[in-house]
This record gives structure tokens, C-alpha cells and sequence, in this order.
């Protein structure tokens, strides 16, 4: 292409015209507030990501449909980050030139790759069931926000439930822990031990390689333990084979459980039938019968406006993805009741995310509070069982341990404080 | 540690090798006619088992047409993997060929999660998960019936290769320019043995995807069969047999003795340390042939 002079002076005549005029993003976007969510579609995070999305979204859908908060609409970018940091990086970047004031990654490497970024940026970065299960410590934290229960609070619920199905007594008690030898496998390791300490039980642990398509030498050795309980820690194909593995073992599945992922889908994988009794950590109801994921049904589902497959609205990561959404835009209304008129920031929002209390999302969540200190939101949770068909509650919503577990937020905290790692 | 449960991981592993040795033999029949290790073995055994799950949830036939329809499917995608791609690789250095399968393996990695969704799919082919005790020793139902299919495919494989086409195929193998001489079509021998190693690889797929769900993890199944392909010989189908045998024991065993005492992640350690020893020690394998070139 050859640029001639007159090209060369138009070009430069429009651009100084422009120039002239100062572009508000804000005013540009007619009223906008922007979240972006450079999620893991296509490798590691799958089994989680689509749902996930399709719930916020919806959620968002929703909001916006009903006019939006203070006349504000929600803008989710949503992009796919591939679990891969430079491309998450990337997104977040662009996320943050185009006045995004939320990022929400779902997924441990990217979330972990972009604290100090968001911490540096002063923008909110949700870690939902990902990340640092420490960034619950707002004090060293402030810009990150897991607003749900973290790994630790999640093996403490888990083991209290034991106890109380034990008689209150778990001394003498066997548990096993078969985890993927990862990181993430490896995170509930510290509160396993210190509660060993407290409670007295005996505690295997049994790491298999990721992804964890080949567990068959694990579960013989878990069965001849003779266990008590059991608990799985993967995720993906690796909690599908540990399922089945127990199953073929023939250990009683009242007394296995795992972590927040497990779902329906990983049930169709596993025969809904024979994975009949298994326990999980829930942070919020599943199914369809919670009232916020009726309007959803109603109000965007069935006028044509879902953003997916409508037998995945009400599945236990789809209502997830509805649950952290609606805490997300719970902040944006606490924002604006504490500063109606902004500037929308990520520091408005903060300050609107840090004083969420007692938010139950019509039913769906448990009384969640988000203070300065706290970023959690209390660590409520409830033990949920399979029941052939769906999960139904096994415990009201609680919380555990908190004690043992804030001791080893404090801790790892301070170190991040003092090494920036 | 109990004998008893050294035996059962002994009886586990002997089956689960078997089961990899089903996508070793595949690799091997390929290097046998055309000389050259596939790495897209893996990725057929991603792709048959999707193609066997689609064709039964998406298209809702029964397991019993699914199979082999999803058998005729694969063995034309190998036959047309050596058409379209890798015929037009002849004359090219070696290197470039499993280049070229290497390709084949990320693209099939990366556009079947994405067209039949990434979830993992059940594929049910009607194997109970039931435990079965014999005595105190638990036997996988899942992985003994795998094995068994597994072991009795190789041993097809073997007969085949006395056959009529199948010694078509090892004088392909033995000297292309030779067998054209003789009137053997050596492209039509190749193209045979990719489908057939395709068809190997859904069968594998099958088994494996019925023990673990279908996902893009079943393509990893390449590292234990070109473990196994190295271990036994690149050319020698019985030598898949018993190197899946002593891989599956050496891995089953690991997870029970070294686990425990290393804190985990031997099972994979142990093929990669049988690929760097037997190249070192025994470049061509327990029982593949030693190729001189005489200079």
C-alpha cells in the first residue's frame, strides 16, 4: 500500500480533530460497569469452565434485563485464556486498558499469576475455588477476593461432618486422603494435619499422578486400610476414575466424599445409580428449586435469552457460576450505596465488595459477609449427598474450624507479605 | 507390606499392561510396514472412542452397533490419514513424517474436545463395576475383561501376520523397493496397516474410555505404549505382549511400594526410566531385530 501526501495529511488532519475531544470510557460506554472473564475453555479447567459461564452470564442477563444497578449495566467480557499465563496475562491487560474493574480467571495458575498485577492495578480479582487459599486475609490481600469457602475451609467442613457422624469423636478414627499429586492436591495437606493433632485420628494419604486416568493401584491399597472415611481431592477425569475406583472396591460410598468438584456430569460418567451415597462440600444449593435460579428460568431462559444449553441451568457449576456472579454484583450495589455517584474504580468497587453482609442471594448461598479483614465470606458450606438423582443437603450451612484455619491464613499470608511468593 | 495386596497389584497391573499393550501393537504395525513410530497413536485412541461414544449418545445406537461402525469409521480415517497426509510425505526425511504426526496428534487433541465438548463422556459398554474377590484379592472386572480383549487382539495380530496379507506386509517392511519388484502394492500394504493400526486404537479407546470416562486424557495412553513399542521391539508384535506385561507390573508395584515411601509419583516415573534404559542398554528392544547398514 503506498501512503501518498494527501493520505499522509488527512490522516494526521483527523487525528489531531480527535484529539480534541477527551473520551470518558465511562461516558463512551453509556453507563457501564466492566467485569472480564479470560476463563480456561479448552484445557484443563473444562470440566468446570462452560457451566460455570453459562451461569454468570445468565445471572448478568438478568441484572441487565431488570435495568441493571442504578442504571448501570453489567459488561462480562468473557474470553478464553486457555490456562495458559502469558494468554491470561494478555486478557487481563486488555481487560484493564478497556476500564475493567473485576477479573475473574477460575483457575489456580492464572489466578495465582495475576495477584500481584491486581494488587499493583487496585483491580478485584475473584478467585472463586481457585488461587491462594490464604488471599481470604484481606489485610495482605485487599484486591483479591475467593468469596467462597477456600480448600482449607472445605477439608475442615469435611472433617467436622466425620466427627459428628463419628459420636463428636473421631480419636482412633481412620481417614484416607487420595489427592492428585499437585499443588492443588496437595493444599489441604497443612489443616489435615494440624486437625490429626487436635482430634486424634489416623490419617493415609494416597497421591496419584495427574490427571489421574489411572488410579488402579491407589484404591486397593485405600480398601485394605480399612478406612473410616475417605476423602478425593482432583478434579476432571481424575474425580470420575477415583469415584469409580471406590465403587469397584466396594467401599461403602456413605463415608466417601470430596471436595466442591463433583457434579452431575461427573455422576452420568460414573452411573448416577452406583454413585448413590457419595458426600461433597456445597457452597450453594443446587437444582433448579433455589428462587433466583427460577427468575432465571422465567425471566431469561425461557424468553430465548439463555446463554446455553437449558438442561444445564440449576447443575451444581452452573449454580456457581450464579452464586459468585451474584455476590460479584452484590459489591456493585454496596459501591453504590456507599458512593452513589462514584467514580467507578477499582477501588469504588472494593470498597463495595468488603462490606457485603449477610447476602443470601434469595436463598441460594449461605449468609456470606465480605469485610476488609475477610475475604472469604465467612466459610459457609454444607455437606451434601448423592442421591441417585441429584444432591440433596446432608447438613445446614456451617462452618468449622475457622480457628485452625485462619491460623494457617495468617501464616502463609505473612509470608507472601514478607517474600512476594 | 501384606503379600496379598503385592499379588493384587501384581494381577491389576498384568491386566492393565495388557490393555496398554493393545495401543503399543498398533505403533508397531505401523513401524513394521512403513518404518516409522506414530505419534498420533494416542490421539486414534482419543478419536475412536469419541467416534464410538458419538455415534451411541449422539446418534443413539445401541453399544452393539456402535462399536463396530465406530471400528469401520476409524479404520477409514487411518486409511485416509495415510492418503491425504502421509503418501504425500514420501521421498521427505523421517524426521519430517513423525513431525507430521506429531501435528496430527495436537490438532486431534485440541478439535475433538472442542467439537464433542471437553466433559468427560461415560462410554458404556456394559462391563459391571462390581467388586469380584477371589479370596482377599480384589480383581478389577473393568481391567480384567480389557486385558483379556487386549490379549487376544495381539494374538490376532500375531496370526495375522501369517497370513496371506500379513506377509505382504513384512516384505513391505522388510524391503519396499524389493516388494514392488515382487508385484506387492506397497502403498495399498501401508494404507492397510493404518487402518488397521486406527481400528487397534479404537479398540483401546473403547477399553480405556470404559474404565475412565472419554477425554482428551486417553491421548496420553502414547507415552505408555511407545514405552512398551521400545521396551518389547519397534518391530515385534509378541514383543508388545510381554513388555506390556512387565510395564504394567513395574508401575502397579511402584504405586504400592515406592509411593509410600517417596511421597507419590513413581507410577509415571516408571516408564520414562524403561524408554532411557532400554535405548541405552538395548536400543532395538527385548525382541526387535538389530538393523546393521553396512557402509
Amino acid at each position: 500500500m503506498s501512503v501518498t501526501r494527501r493520505t499522509l495529511l488527512s490522516q494526521a488532519a483527523v487525528i489531531a480533530l480527535a484529539t480534541q475531544f477527551r473520551i470518558d470510557p465511562a461516558a463512551a460506554q453509556e453507563k457501564v460497569i466492566r467485569f472480564a472473564m479470560p476463563q480456561d475453555f479448552t484445557k484443563i479447567y473444562t470440566f468446570v469452565t462452560a457451566e460455570y459461564s453459562q451461569g454468570q452470564k445468565d445471572y448478568i442477563a438478568l441484572v441487565n434485563a431488570r435495568g441493571g444497578i442504578n442504571g448501570y449495566r453489567i459488561l462480562a467480557e468473557v474470553s478464553d485464556q486457555g490456562n495458559d499465563l502469558p494468554r491470561a496475562i494478555e486478557q487481563y491487560e486488555r481487560a484493564k486498558s478497556q476500564g475493567a474493574i473485576l477479573v475473574d480467571p477460575l483457575g489456580t495458575p492464572a489466578a495465582r499469576a495475576l495477584t500481584p498485577r491486581a494488587l499493583a492495578d487496585k483491580i478485584n480479582l475473584i478467585t472463586a475455588y481457585s488461587g491462594r487459599s490464604d488471599a481470604a486475609d484481606g489485610t495482605v490481600f485487599p484486591y483479591i477476593f475467593p468469596l467462597s469457602p477456600n480448600y482449607w475451609t472445605q477439608i475442615a467442613l469435611l472433617i467436622d461432618y466425620f466427627r459428628t457422624q463419628s459420636g463428636g469423636d473421631l480419636k482412633g478414627k481412620k481417614i484416607c486422603f487420595v489427592h492428585i499429586d499437585t499443588p492443588f492436591g496437595k493444599e489441604p495437606l497443612p489443616i489435615l494435619k494440624r486437625l490429626q493433632e487436635k482430634l486424634g485420628f489416623e490419617l493415609s494419604t494416597f497421591p496419584y499422578t495427574p490427571p489421574g486416568n489411572d488410579q488402579s493401584a491407589i484404591w486397593p491399597q485405600v480398601r485394605r486400610a480399612r478406612p473410616d472415611w475417605v476423602v478425593f481431592w482432583g478434579a476432571g477425569v481424575g474425580q470420575t476414575v477415583a469415584l469409580t475406583e471406590a465403587i469397584r472396591n466396594g467401599l461403602p460410598l456413605s463415608k466417601v466424599s470430596s471436595s466442591v468438584w463433583l457434579s452431575e456430569s461427573d455422576m452420568d460418567v460414573v452411573g448416577r445409580q452406583q454413585a448413590a451415597g457419595v458426600l461433597k462440600v456445597e457452597p450453594c444449593a443446587s437444582g433448579r428449586e433455589p428462587r433466583l435460579i427460577q427468575q432465571i428460568l422465567k425471566e431469561v431462559v425461557e424468553p430465548g435469552k439463555g446463554s446455553g444449553a437449558a438442561e444445564k441451568v440449576g447443575t451444581a457449576y452452573y449454580n456457581y457460576g450464579v452464586m459468585i456472579t451474584s455476590i460479584m454484583v452484590e459489591g456493585v450495589r454496596q459501591a453504590f450505596a456507599k458512593a452513589p455517584n462514584g467514580p467507578i474504580s477499582g477501588e469504588w468497587l472494593n470498597a463495595g465488595l468488603s462490606s457485603i453482609t449477610n447476602f443470601e442471594a434469595e436463598g441460594l448461598i449461605p449468609p456470606t459477609t465480605v469485610t476488609p479483614q475477610d475475604h472469604q465470606g465467612g466459610g459457609k458450606a454444607r455437606i451434601a449427598r448423592w442421591d441417585g438423582t441429584k444432591f440433596v443437603p446432608a447438613t445446614d450451612w456451617f462452618t468449622a474450624y475457622q480457628d485452625v484455619v485462619w491460623d494457617e491464613i495468617r501464616t502463609t499470608a505473612a509470608e507472601f507479605q514478607k517474600s512476594g511468593k | 507390606m501384606e503379600f496379598a495386596l503385592i499379588l493384587e497389584l501384581s494381577v491389576n497391573g498384568i491386566f492393565i499392561g495388557l490393555m496398554y499393550a493393545l495401543v503399543a501393537a498398533g505403533l508397531v504395525l505401523i513401524y513394521k510396514t512403513s518404518g516409522i513410530a506414530n505419534l498420533a497413536q494416542g490421539a486414534l485412541a482419543m478419536m475412536g472412542a469419541y467416534v464410538v461414544w458419538a455415534i451411541s449418545a449422539q446418534l443413539g445406537a445401541p453399544m452393539w452397533l456402535a462399536i463396530p461402525l465406530g471400528l469401520i469409521v476409524m479404520f477409514g480415517a487411518g486409511l485416509l490419514t495415510e492418503r491425504l497426509a502421509l503418501r504425500r510425505m514420501i521421498g521427505q526425511p523421517v524426521i519430517m513424517v513423525i513431525m507430521l504426526t506429531i501435528g496430527i496428534e495436537i490438532m486431534l487433541r485440541g478439535v475433538l474436545p472442542g467439537i464433542f465438548g471437553a466433559a468427560v463422556k461415560k462410554l458404556d459398554v456394559g462391563i459391571p463395576n462390581d467388586p469380584l474377590f477371589i479370596g482377599d484379592i480384589l480383581i478389577n472386572r473393568a481391567t480384567m475383561i480389557g486385558g483379556l480383549i487386549s490379549l487376544a487382539l495381539v494374538a490376532l495380530s500375531i496370526a495375522f501376520f501369517n497370513s496371506r496379507l500379513g506377509l505382504m506386509m513384512r516384505a513391505v517392511s522388510d524391503d519396499q523397493m524389493a516388494s514392488w519388484s515382487v508385484g506387492i502394492r506397497v502403498d495399498r500394504a501401508v494404507a492397510i496397516a493404518w487402518g488397521l493400526s486406527a481400528t487397534m486404537a479404537t479398540t483401546a479407546g473403547i477399553l480405556w474410555g470404559s474404565t475412565q470416562g472419554v477425554d482428551w486424557s486417553l491421548s496420553l495412553l502414547l507415552i505408555k505404549a511407545l514405552a512398551i513399542a521400545i521396551l518389547g521391539g519397534l518391530d515385534s508384535i509378541p514383543g508388545v505382549l510381554l513388555a506390556g506385561v512387565l510395564i504394567g507390573l513395574a508401575e502397579s508395584l511402584a504405586t504400592g511400594l515406592l509411593d509410600p515411601l517417596v511421597g507419590g509419583g513413581t507410577r509415571d516415573v516408571v516408564a520414562s526410566v524403561i524408554i532411557l534404559l532400554t535405548l541405552l542398554l538395548r536400543p532395538h528392544g527385548l525382541f526387535g531385530r538389530e538393523h546393521i547398514e553396512r557402509v
